[in-house]
């Protein structure tokens, strides 16, 4: 015998199943940035490997030791302020109500229900660590990792958020005077830390040995294998970085940007491979370098993310190309203006990052905003391109000049000549490189018999 | 003993401490004090180690 069906019963298991879905639903936006962030990481593994590949041996270590250490160091200094800056200042410099995201805020750890606080905060820390780690090559080999640290704390944790606030918040002023458009990062994150990253180049120096006479030296990555790798891995974390910066909705809304403007995966997906296939041609053509032509992939995304739901995507394409071109020269002219960036950070970074965000007034200008922003132009996106230009490099000038007159921002001159990872982390990373094979080996061989090994003891080297 | 709930009924943020500010602004400056403490102890190396590579 069955119930009786009325309708106060099939309201009530209509309701029952909004319920349930409209649970699953925030579930699944948990899931989405959860595994955005998870792919993140790939590209703190990807400046791990390409950054060790580009020092010399003997600073192969420090340069890898910094780029673990700005990860432990950015993801608490975000949770101290960086998700409050973000919060707090849309406006500009003066601070609106943002208690909520304090870090002694109920907000601000585990509730039930509270499905995205949490998992938007660690996609930003995530952001923040990237913004931190493009500082990070540029300065390898002669920058002490305590002035490391500080610097990509400011960076990683204030600097870019507050670039965030402005110029990706809802109600950021960028959006809201300029119409600003800036969906993939170009401005807030790159464009940000290129130029936070010239700052300190400028007051850090040159590596020793890299100017003889005025005239710029080849220094040789120590595994430039190494390097193409890790800088492959870093594309795989862009789209972990990408899929993060698409507003994943509730309701029937579906897909929008971070403006709130329509857009899907899709649009992102077409957009992000042309430009990386363009950049990787742009840079090919440019210099027929290994390292230039992977660091082509990353120009070429950069140089559409800001417009990576608006452009088609063979312009998407053009546009990567020319600016893969346009990359390499500027990194040229910089090397001719005395500045030694170890890996091109501000051109790949910083130049393309500001010249993207300029690019969106120029072929999508006269796209409208929502919610009474105006709509996108040319003088909007320049003078924005110029703002996010500023508030990289000035801060980042600022306070390296700062680390330099208290002698603490370059590694000693016999620790730049004996290297730093013997003098500072007290490691090898080719300990047996220069062991002949005819030699015994430290190590006692754990299946030779007695009669071969008997008394197990280390032997030095060549003893 | 930081227990912020005493029943899962009609619960929100559960996390230990969440029920008292003080300590999560006591905890918040123990983790300042531990990054900036941190770097500082990454100076000292530093300026050791250079010493002894002089």
């Amino acid at each position: 015998m069955s119930d009786t069906v009325t309708l106060e019963s099939l309201q009530a298991a209509l309701q029952t199943q909004q319920a349930t879905f409209e649970m699953h639903q925030a579930m699944n936006v948990e899931v989405f940035y959860w595994w955005c962030t998870a792919i993140m990481m790939m590209i703190h593994a990807g400046f791990l490997a390409y950054e060790m590949g580009a020092s010399r041996s003997k600073n192969a270590l420090a340069a890898g030791i910094k780029n673990i250490l700005a990860l432990a160091v950015i993801i608490p200094t975000f949770y101290l302020f960086g998700w409050w800056i973000y919060n707090a200042f849309p406006n500009g410099f003066v601070p609106v109500d943002a208690a909520a995201a304090l870090p002694w805020s109920q907000s601000m750890g585990p509730d039930v229900q509270d499905m995205g606080t949490g998992i938007f905060w660690a996609a930003f820390a995530l952001f923040g660590a990237t913004t931190g780690s493009i500082l990070s090559g540029a300065v390898i080999e002669r920058i002490r990792v305590s002035a490391f640290l500080i610097l990509t704390v400011f960076l990683g944790s204030a600097i870019w958020i507050l670039a965030g606030a402005w110029g990706w918040h809802p109600d950021g002023w960028l959006l809201t005077d300029l119409g600003y458009h800036d969906v993939g990062a170009s401005g807030v994150v790159h464009a940000v830390a290129g130029f936070f990253t010239l700052g300190v180049l400028i007051n850090l120096g040159a590596r020793k040995g890299k100017f003889i006479n005025g005239v710029a030296q080849t220094i040789s990555p120590h595994s430039l294998p190494m390097t193409l790798i890790g800088l492959m891995m870093i594309i795989f974390g862009f789209f972990g970085f990408l899929g993060g910066c698409i507003i994943f909705n509730g309701g029937d809304t579906g897909w929008t940007t971070i403006y709130n403007t329509p857009t899907n995966l899709s649009a992102f997906a077409f957009n992000t491979l042309m430009g990386f296939a363009g950049g990787i041609i742009g840079c090919y053509i440019a210099t027929r370098d290994p390292f230039w032509t992977m660091s082509g992939g990353l120009v070429g995304i950069i140089s559409v993310a800001a417009g990576l739901d608006l452009y088609s995507p063979s312009l998407a394409f053009i546009i990567a190309v020319v600016m893969g071109l346009a990359a390499v020269k500027f990194a040229k002219f910089l090397e001719k203006m005395g500045i030694d960036d170890a890996v091109g950070a501000v051109a790949v970074h910083g130049f393309t990052g500001m010249v993207a965000v300029a690019l969106v007034g120029v072929f999508a200008g006269g796209t409208p905003n929502v919610n009474g922003a105006p709509e996108i132009t040319f003088a909007g996106q320049a003078t924005a391109a110029v703002i996010m230009a500023l508030l990289g490099f000035i801060p980042g000038y600022g306070i390296s000049f700062l680390l330099k007159k208290l002698n603490m921002l370059r590694v000693s001159e016999a620790c730049e000549d004996i290297g730093i990872d013997e003098v500072e982390i007290l490691a090898k990373p080719y300990p047996e490189a220069n062991v002949p094979a005819t030699a015994e080996s430290e190590v006692p061989n754990k299946l030779a018999g007695p009669h071969d090994n008997s008394d197990d003891q280390l032997t030095p080297q060549g003893a | 003993m930081g227990s912020s709930i005493t029943t899962w009924e009609n619960v929100a943020a559960y996390f230990t401490f969440a029920d008292n500010p003080a300590a999560l602004v006591l905890f918040a400056l123990g983790v300042t004090g531990i990054v900036a403490g941190l770097i500082g102890y990454i100076v000292k190396h530093e300026n050791e180690a250079f010493k002894q590579h002089k």
